[in-house]
């Protein structure tokens, strides 16, 4: 089956390898996350190929594996993209049920925590090749240029949200939309309800009256 | 097959047939074959790792890393490393088990062990590992003393395969798992075409250009297709007293990974 254990084990290595050299240049998020790694954590790729991926604490550093754990400690299983929308920040991918999670939560939150502290020192990477002074003007640079790209970013979703709700009202806005989704969901609950006491009326009718007629041929 | 994979018999005549054993392509008494074997890895030891990466185009190192991958061995286990050479799966079992456990690199050849023990401690691993010279088909350690076993690019040059196999069983704890990574038989056939003229065409050409000794490098390939294939040695692991006995084809089948797990 595609991918083999040689291949499995070559993208591990790769991993392994780039993780802790990453992991080098920020000495503290390491301890934090070697020290968050008290079980093994592994992820579960479902979709475009199953893959699945473990970190372990290791000797020195973090082990990087491709087989499932014996006993894991946190189980993170969804789609490669869930996977990415969560490394980007969106708390939501697990909120929505976008990704699994089985296993420990203490683990969870302090694996979490672990990860959002890492901040790797990129510009000491560089100055150990290149030197302090032209690291820093490239990082400097670099830094720069990921900011402009993010702020950009942002700002195009923006415009293009208002274009679209605003000035086209192609779509409509995201206020209104919630207000009409609210109101779609009280006219259910309103209805089922309607629909319980409708049924349970026949249950709840008094006995029935005796008739005049028969009230009427007692009298005589 | 080609003709030269044909197993020729130079054993004198008046040998019964049960008192021989496959030394690569030819027949040899059963009594020599330990001693054949070590003047092989005598004469390889210095050159061993170097040797290993350029035939295997490093890829020896992924096999290995999925051996450990597929061990499950955890901090303060107690673990073998049978014919553990220059001490490559001796190395990550070691960051596996931590200060609290323990691995024996056990080897027959005291060349191939010098080679592993120096270049171990060069490195700083020391302390959660021992050094035992000893014989697979007769471990020198108690029942039910590991917690894993393992064997690469082992068994093939051990004398009785099956007694190396029950002794295997005998000195792990039960539940604990075997694992034998070897050489095995590649399952597409234009694959196992391509290998065989690389086995023994480039191999004997390198052994000769950097070990400056080609004959151990033909016994290698030799032996290579002597060993018994997937199945037959997955039979074997179940006659040794091995559950849940299954393997892993690796690069085509060029190499297999059986596990087995001591009930």
């Amino acid at each position: 089956m595609f991918p083999g254990p040689t291949l499995l084990s070559a993208a591990s290595a790769i991993v392994e390898t780039a993780l802790n050299q990453a992991l080098e240049f920020d000495p503290a998020g390491r301890k934090a996350l070697l020290a968050a790694l008290t079980a093994p954590v592994q992820f579960n790729l479902t979709v475009p190929v199953a893959l699945t991926l473990t970190l372990t604490q290791g000797a020195k550093g973090v082990l990087v594996g491709s087989q499932p754990a014996t006993q894991p400690g946190l189980v993170i299983g969804g789609p490669a993209m869930a996977f990415y929308a969560m490394a980007s920040g969106d708390t939501g991918a697990i909120q929505d049920g976008r990704l699994s999670i089985s296993g420990d939560t203490a683990l969870a939150h302090q694996f979490q925590r672990a990860i959002e502290q890492l901040s790797p020192d990129w510009e000491a990477a560089m100055a150990r090749h290149l030197g302090d002074v032209p690291a820093h003007f490239l990082a400097k640079r670099l830094r720069n240029s990921v900011k402009w790209s993010r702020d950009a970013r942002h700002s195009m979703a923006s415009n293009l949200e208002e274009y679209l709700h605003e000035e086209t009202g192609a779509l409509p806005g995201r206020r209104e939309l919630e207000a009409s989704f609210q109101d779609i969901d009280a006219l259910s609950l309103r209805v089922e309800r309607l629909a319980a006491r409708v049924e349970f009326l026949p249950q709840s009718q008094p006995p029935s009256l005796p008739s005049e007629s028969s009230e009427k041929q007692e009298n005589s | 097959m080609s003709d030269q994979q044909t197993p020729a018999s130079t054993a004198t005549p008046d040998k019964p047939k049960d008192d021989l054993t496959p030394f690569g392509f030819r027949d040899v008494p059963k009594s020599q074959k330990a001693g054949q074997v070590a003047e092989v890895f005598h004469s390889v030891a210095s050159k061993y790792d170097l040797m290993n990466d350029l035939m295997s185009m490093g890829v020896h190192r992924l096999w290995k890393r999925f051996t450990i991958e597929l061990s499950g061995v955890r901090p303060g286990h107690q673990v073998l490393d049978i014919a553990g050479g220059t001490g490559d799966l001796t190395m990550k079992f070691s960051d596996l088990v931590g200060p609290s456990g323990k691995v024996v690199l056990a080897d027959i050849n005291a060349s191939m062990l010098k080679v592993g023990r120096s270049r171990l401690a060069d490195r700083g691993y020391v302390g959660n590992i021992e050094y035992v010279q000893a014989d697979a088909e007769h471990l020198p350690f108690p029942d039910n003393s590991f917690n894993a076993v393992s064997i690469a690019f082992g068994l093939r040059n051990v004398t009785d395969k099956d007694q190396a196999l029950r002794d295997m069983a005998r000195v792990l704890k039960p539940g604990g798992k075997l694992m034998v990574l070897e050489f095995s038989k590649p399952t597409n056939p234009l694959l196992s075409k391509a290998y065989d003229t690389y086995s023994f065409t480039a191999l004997p050409f390198m052994g000769k250009l950097i070990a400056g000794d080609s004959e151990s490098y033909k016994y290698l390939a030799e032996s290579i297709r002597m060993h018994p294939d997937q199945d037959t040695l997955k039979a074997m692991m179940e006659t040794a007293g091995f559950a849940n006995c299954k393997y892993h084809n690796m690069t085509g089948g060029i190499v297999a990974l059986h596990v087995g797990i001591k009930p």
